[in-house]
């Protein structure tokens, strides 16, 4: 079917959406990275648990939706402090291979753990806001995107306001540019390392819990969110958490367009849509491992 | 030097265990009448192929590879599409280990040019794609459903169809896969690789071609877990993507975690051990059913916390701890209780 103007813009709206869910994935991925140099695999397990404990909040406990995403995101968050202090900081040595072995033992344990407790069903959740979906240009925008939208947005100024303007934010900032120095100036870094994981823990549950509507959520749903948000850092360069956000956006809008390309072109693509994040991954690791946007200009000069 | 050493202690032991475990593969099948055992040894023969070449990879060389299942998988349905098609037993097991190795060198070039952890993420990326391919290229795979009715082994005429001939197989591939990476880590190409696990720069520094070995390193691991794919292809007789998935290229990274960095008799016994784990019912006796059942369905949580455990404990791993422990009884230092990987350098 060829593509007219609604219908592209449809494709870029589901892009965005896609793009700011990966962007507060990347943003895990790039705030665990920065303070320790490890590539945290169980990333994806906090957008899972995000879902899942949103759902067990709703269901079993009964609370209003208003409530369960901050406590999701709060429990989550927890874990993520629990997994700092049981796994990574037992090992002293703080060479980034052990830990990133052992933060694929974690995403294993955490996602089977979770079968155990909450089953292996996909779990569905209600939309945060009742009502039908704008219309916009004659493209179709659900409120549960602006959901998730407004909820990136809101993630990514706490985040600017807290680098830019509290001490934290500078002493995180201090940790990610030299460690050592960090700990000789006197700052506690390895309280900032227990930070970094329960933020990215946090994120990784906001962008969970409020896909869960949409999508649903599946025990096992953690690796596949994992890829398309690591995707996103190493295309933001796993460095500034700004250039992460771009990242997931740009993310989501090329695998969106590429989907509308190809389901416009060639039958029964969209089967091999998870592999475009990959592909994207896989050539920006191999072409520009720095990132899209870093010292991009420089090279071009 | 060209000083011919007389053969120390070490070697008389090391060449002692290989013979016994020579001796053992040959007699195993005689002394076990258990049909379902003989099988599972089987498996762990086919694991061991595939862990064999992972510990070459990491073990050794310190690179982590995430996607292992996927080279496994890549020597399955390449050598069971051509055993299907009436292709000869043998050829289409190579053909099935070339697919891998290629596959594997495809993936090596450009990723072992990055940094450690970029290529655990390139290689769980492309096991990702590799299992979407598997689940979806039905005239390859045949998509979720697999591929049933996979011709068994046959050698210049002769089809192997007993638990016996099978077991045999298996561990005649599994030695030679041993025997290959054995003597691969211990000459000269195993001190180079030693190097760039202690330190790339260092290595390189050496006059080390550090990324042509670490390229190597991979296809040769790469094609090893192809073997093991295609042994099993026609070996169990059929194919589901779901045997090559994430959770595998997991598991046998936690064999070889466990088994220890450098030391290819931990990573066997890690394998033994992690393999038999899901047949507890079988392999332990007079475990209850429920107890079995319960410990097969917390494999994975078993696998992860072991891995995580290994890690932070026991960073030498069973080989570490048997060194200790032989050190203890005052075997200081004898070849097989110590790592292949530690021997000083002659």
């Amino acid at each position: 079917m060829p593509l007219d103007a609604a219908g592209l813009l449809q494709f870029v709206i589901a892009g965005l959406k896609n793009g700011a869910i990966y962007a507060l994935v990347a943003l895990g991925f790039t705030i665990v990275y920065a303070a320790t140099n490890v590539i945290n695999f169980a990333q994806g397990e906090f957008y899972m648990l995000g879902g899942m404990l949103g759902v067990f909040y709703f269901k079993a406990l009964g609370l209003p939706l208003a409530l369960v995403v901050p406590a999701s995101v709060l429990t989550t968050a927890c874990i993520g402090v629990l997994v700092e202090i049981l796994f990574i900081r037992p090992r002293k040595d703080a060479e980034p291979m052990p830990l990133i072995i052992i933060t694929v033992g974690v995403s294993m344990l955490l996602a089977s753990l979770s079968r155990h407790v909450f089953g292996s069903d996909e779990l569905p959740l209600p939309f945060f806001s009742e009502g039908g979906s704008f219309s916009v240009g004659g493209a179709a925008i659900e409120r549960q995107t602006l959901w998730i939208w407004g909820l990136t947005l809101v993630a990514v100024v706490a985040l600017t306001f807290l680098y830019g303007r509290t001490r934290l934010g500078l002493a995180m900032r201090a940790t990610m540019a030299n460690r050592e120095a960090a700990r000789l100036m006197g700052i506690d870094t390895a309280w900032i390392v227990m930070l970094s994981f329960g933020m990215a823990a946090l994120l990784g549950a906001l962008a969970g819990v409020a896909v869960t509507p949409l999508t649903q959520t599946r025990f096992d749903i953690g690796t596949g969110i994992a890829i398309k948000g690591f995707a996103a850092a190493v295309l933001g360069g796993l460095g500034s958490p700004l250039a992460a956000v771009a990242g997931g956006l740009v993310l989501g809008l090329v695998e969106s367009l590429s989907i509308a390309l190809l389901s416009s072109s060639v039958q029964g693509s969209s089967i091999y849509k998870d592999a475009i994040a990959i592909a994207v991954l896989l050539l920006v690791l191999f072409l520009r491992p720095q990132g899209l946007f870093r010292r991009a200009s420089r090279e071009k000069a | 030097m060209t000083v011919r050493r007389r053969p120390d202690r070490n070697e008389v032991l090391s060449i002692a265990l290989v013979a016994a475990g020579l001796i053992a593969v040959v007699l195993i099948p005689f002394v076990v009448t258990d049909r379902y055992l003989l099988r599972i040894f089987t498996l762990v023969g086919i694991n061991l192929i595939l862990v064999t070449g992972l510990c070459l990879l990491f073990g050794y060389t310190g690179q982590v590879s995430l996607g292992h299942a996927a080279f496994a998988g890549l020597g399955a349905y390449g050598s069971a599409y051509l055993l299907l098609a009436g292709w000869p037993w043998l050829v289409a097991v190579a053909c099935g280990v070339a697919l891998a190795s290629v596959g594997g060198l495809l993936l090596a070039m450009p990723s072992l040019r990055l940094k450690g952890h970029y290529l655990a993420m390139a290689t769980l990326g492309f096991g990702e794609i590799m299992f979407v391919f598997f689940d979806n290229a039905e005239w390859f795979t045949g998509g979720s459903d697999g591929l049933q009715g996979i011709p068994p082994a046959s050698l210049g005429g002769l089809t192997v169809t007993t638990p016996e001939g099978n077991f045999w197989l298996v561990w005649a591939f599994a030695s030679a896969a041993l025997l290959l990476v054995g003597n691969v880590v211990r000459l000269r190409p195993g001190r180079a690789l030693r190097a760039i696990h202690g330190s790339e720069m260092g290595a390189s520094a050496c006059g080390i071609d550090t990324v042509r070995l670490k390229i190597q390193v991979f296809v040769i691991s790469a094609g090893l877990a192809g073997l093991a794919g295609a042994l099993s292809a026609s070996y169990i007789g059929s194919l589901s993507p779901s045997s090559f998935t994430l959770h595998r290229s997991v598991v046998y990274l936690t064999m070889v975690a466990l088994g220890g960095p450098g030391s290819l008799a931990g990573s066997a016994v890690a394998t033994v051990l992690l393999t038999l784990l899901p047949f507890a019912d079988a392999v332990i006796p007079g475990i209850t059913t429920s107890a079995a059942a319960t410990l097969q369905d917390w494999e994975p949580d078993i696998y992860g916390l072991v891995l995580i455990l290994v890690m932070l404990l026991m960073p030498r791993g069973i080989s570490g701890v048997l060194s200790s422990a032989a050190r203890r009884i005052g075997l200081g230092g004898s070849a097989p209780e110590r790592p292949v990987g530690e021997a000083s350098t002659p």
